[in-house]
């Protein structure tokens, strides 16, 4: 602050008594600003905005990537709501996912992440091992492991075995299937995990302090000063998780292949196949644009809901 | 990293361009055979415009799918060119089969298909019909292949894919297994009643976990089907005309039904986690399933994880034959190449050429060319000897090799999709049967207009 006043008295002084010669200074500086951040804008337009624009108008053609594409109005959107059996499919494996997995996921990083705030020696190693899977989830590698694990002669039916359980294959059932990713995808909490950690470290000891004085006992405090301290980040990760999940992509392909019988043939993976599998780009493009509807509206949501249970220190700890 | 590419880029030509006017002053002495026109267009070229003009050497881009054997060779056939070739230099690329047509739409998209591409049956018609592939009728290939296979494989009175090598769908057997149980083996030119009572036969003579054949979800094992029953193929006329014959379909089907209650077919769970030449999941390598198909280009890889054990027989048969025997892998020239006369040599030398025939072997299956075939054969391996073996198995009963039209891809995907959710038990064949064919109906209605 202090730094910053001289400079801008001067530059207000400078203003009143020549305006016309501020004006153009100031044309300079932001000039030279775009300048040194075109590369960034470059790639911004050419390869986001541009791409995004293309697949808005791509999403009203028929387009093969072969021929050029055809004008087909608003078709591709009617037959994706009024006659497309594969898309109420995906959509609604999709909403059993997100439904799941992401209450699932917040709960499990919750409670690590309070297990790993507490001090104890060597918990770097705890954190790092505890991370470790979400580095290497959408890889070919944890796919096979995911096969060995819950295929019909895995490891997980061989423990089963041991208690007398016949187990069934996993993957290939179409009615554990999808409990099966959502469970490699909870298994990825990694950094929702760090992100709550972070908030834990950030609440205040002397809360804490006061409420065992008070003789709050262990639960009470978790509920009354650790979940409304830790609101605004359980927000964050709600959002982001519920967009990522809406997303998810990889294990389903790698893993399953949508299969058996679509029982995992998430929105994501059906949109690939749609533009890269079948080469309907325009049908595509049209479900990416639902998708991202979706997502916004289901965040907007999420933040109207967000008055209601997530408190902020700096409004006097107080929800809309 | 910018600079010191460009520094190898300098160094790589400057050796082309020693290369270039070496060979040139050789190529003119001996001019023997093959790689005289590229040796004497050195010549020419360096007389003319000095050292300049050599130093343009052509890059020819290539692309093709296949395995690590099939890479290699692939490779080594190429610098074998280069070498007889002064002044073409390749820019290969090579992926898998899935990979591969994951990235040819791109490319056709943006025009950047490289000049040489490798093409399949399944895939030809499409490119062709986009426009996408360079007529190559102008090819001499008399005396290199049976003019009845070059006539039978132009599309539109126009041939725009080499074929490489013979290839043939057949049935491979675990022998080892059905000797030890007592099953008789099966026998050339079987009937599909004699296929589906094999089936029954073997199911009684085998342990419990293991199974005489595998299910049938796939639109290609029914098509065979109707074919040799003597109907029309389900697509026909690129996608005009679409035939699913209910009785056959319910026949077929209801079959599979009883093999599933009989467990003569391994149940759908297990069927679903098969993963074919993966050492623990293939069917048939990891002993749960005693049958499944293989191709004269593939069956090598089931030979090599189960040595000395796989048999092969060719596709059972109907009244109007059955299976296929033909080729189905192209070499083919992009439209917007910018060498065409180069890659069309490039081509015909890669099919003719006898030091090529041998560092290719039989990556491709069996040379189309037989003369290079007559070289090979004494040396071949055991699993050489089987591709070839189904492919002679075959030619006697071979029908047409019948590839999804353009536009069916998802079709397709849904065929399997239906066809899976009545082996779970979710759906009834009539039901499946239904909903495969209105799709096709409209779709080849959709063509027709």
């Amino acid at each position: 602050m202090g730094t910053a006043e001289p400079l801008s008295q001067a530059g207000y002084a400078e203003a009143v008594k020549a305006p016309g010669r501020k004006r153009k200074n100031k044309g300079e500086t932001n000039l030279a600003g775009y300048l040194f951040i075109s590369p960034w804008l470059l790639g911004f337009f050419l390869l986001t905005l541009w791409p995004i624009a293309q697949s808005f108008y791509l999403s009203f053609t028929d387009y093969s990537l072969l021929e050029a594409p055809v004008w087909t109005g608003t078709s591709n959107y009617a037959n994706i709501f009024s006659n497309d059996a594969t898309f109420t499919k995906s959509l609604s494996v999709t909403f059993v996912f997100v439904l799941i997995s992401v209450p699932l996921k917040l709960f499990f990083s919750l409670m690590v992440a309070i297990a790993l705030s507490r001090n104890i020696r060597g918990m770097n190693l705890y954190r790092t091992a505890i991370y470790f899977p979400s580095l290497i989830g959408g890889s070919i590698a944890v796919a096979a492991l995911w096969r060995n694990m819950f295929g019909l002669d895995g490891y997980v039916n061989q423990v089963l075995a041991w208690f007398g359980i016949q187990g069934v294959g996993w993957i290939t059932n179409p009615d554990t299937s999808l409990g099966t990713l959502i469970l490699l995808n909870t298994w990825q909490f990694g950094s929702t995990m760090v992100i709550f950690l972070a908030g834990l470290k950030q609440i205040p000891q002397e809360l804490y302090e006061s409420a065992s004085v008070d003789g709050a006992g262990r639960f009470r405090k978790f509920v009354r000063i650790t979940l409304p301290m830790l609101s605004p980040v359980m927000f964050f990760n709600l959002v982001l998780g519920v967009i990522g999940s809406f997303q998810t992509f990889t294990s389903a392909f790698i893993i399953t292949k949508g299969g058996p019988i679509n029982s995992t043939y998430v929105y994501a993976l059906f949109l690939y196949d749609k533009a890269f599998k079948h080469y309907q780009m325009g049908y595509a493009s049209a479900l990416a644009w639902i998708l991202l509807g979706i997502v916004a509206a289901l965040t907007v949501l999420n933040f109207l809901a967000s008055r209601y249970w997530v408190f902020y220190e700096s409004d006097g700890g107080k929800a809309k | 990293m910018r600079k010191k590419r460009s520094s190898v880029l300098a160094l790589t030509g400057l050796t082309l361009l020693l290369a270039a006017t070496a060979c040139s002053n050789s190529g003119g002495g001996n001019g023997n055979g093959n790689g005289n026109d590229g040796g004497s267009g050195n010549v020419a070229g360096a007389n003319e415009g000095g050292e300049t003009k050599a130093a343009d050497p052509i890059t020819l881009g290539m692309m093709w799918w296949g395995t690590d054997e099939r890479h290699e060779a692939t490779k080594n056939a190429l610098a074998l060119y280069a070498k007889q070739n002064a002044g073409v230099a390749f820019k290969p690329e090579f992926m898998a089969w899935d990979a591969y047509w994951q990235k040819l739409p791109t490319l056709a998209a943006s025009k950047t298909i490289p000049d040489v591409l490798q093409m399949d049956a399944a895939y030809i018609q499409e490119y062709v019909a986009r426009g996408q592939l360079e007529d190559l009728s102008d090819i001499d290939l008399s005396g290199i292949v049976d003019p009845n296979v070059v006539e039978n494989l132009k599309i539109g009175g126009k041939l725009y894919g080499i074929p490489l090598s013979q290839n043939a769908q057949g049935i491979a057997f675990n022998k080892a297994e059905l000797e030890q149980y007592g099953i008789a083996l099966p026998q050339k030119n079987w009937t599909y009643d004699e296929y589906f009572q094999w089936a029954r036969d073997a199911r009684a003579k085998l342990p419990e976990g293991k199974y005489p054949i595998g299910d049938s979800t796939d639109w290609g094992g029914y098509n065979m089907y109707q074919t040799s029953m003597g109907k029309d193929p389900v697509m026909a006329d690129g996608g005009k005309k679409f035939t699913l014959d209910k009785d056959l379909f319910m026949t077929y089907y209801k079959t599979y039904e009883e093999f599933r209650k009989a467990k003569i077919v391994p149940p759908a769970e297990k069927g679903a986690a098969f993963l074919e030449n993966d050492p623990q999941a293939d069917p048939m390598a990891s002993g749960v399933v005693m049958t499944r198909g293989a191709t004269t280009g593939s069956v090598s890889a089931l030979e090599q994880l189960m040595p000395g054990k796989v048999g092969v027989v060719n596709m059972p048969t109907g009244p109007s034959g059955g299976g296929w025997a033909q080729s189905t892998i192209f070499l083919s020239v992009s439209a917007n190449s910018k060498h065409k006369d180069e890659a069309k040599r490039f081509l015909r030398w890669f099919i003719t050429d006898k030091e090529a025939g041998k560092t290719l072997g039989l990556t491709r299956g069996i040379p189309i060319n037989p003369d290079i075939y007559k070289d090979l054969e004494p040396t071949l391996a055991e699993k050489d000897k089987l591709g070839k073996e189904i492919y002679d198995l075959s030619v006697e009963k071979a029908l047409p090799f019948y590839s999804a039209a353009a536009g069916f891809s998802e079709w397709v995907d849904t065929y399997n999709k239906e066809m899976q959710a009545v082996t779970y038990g979710q759906q009834s064949i009539e039901d499946a049967y239904d909903k495969i064919n209105k799709m096709g109906t409209e779709l080849a209605a959709k063509a027709g207009s």
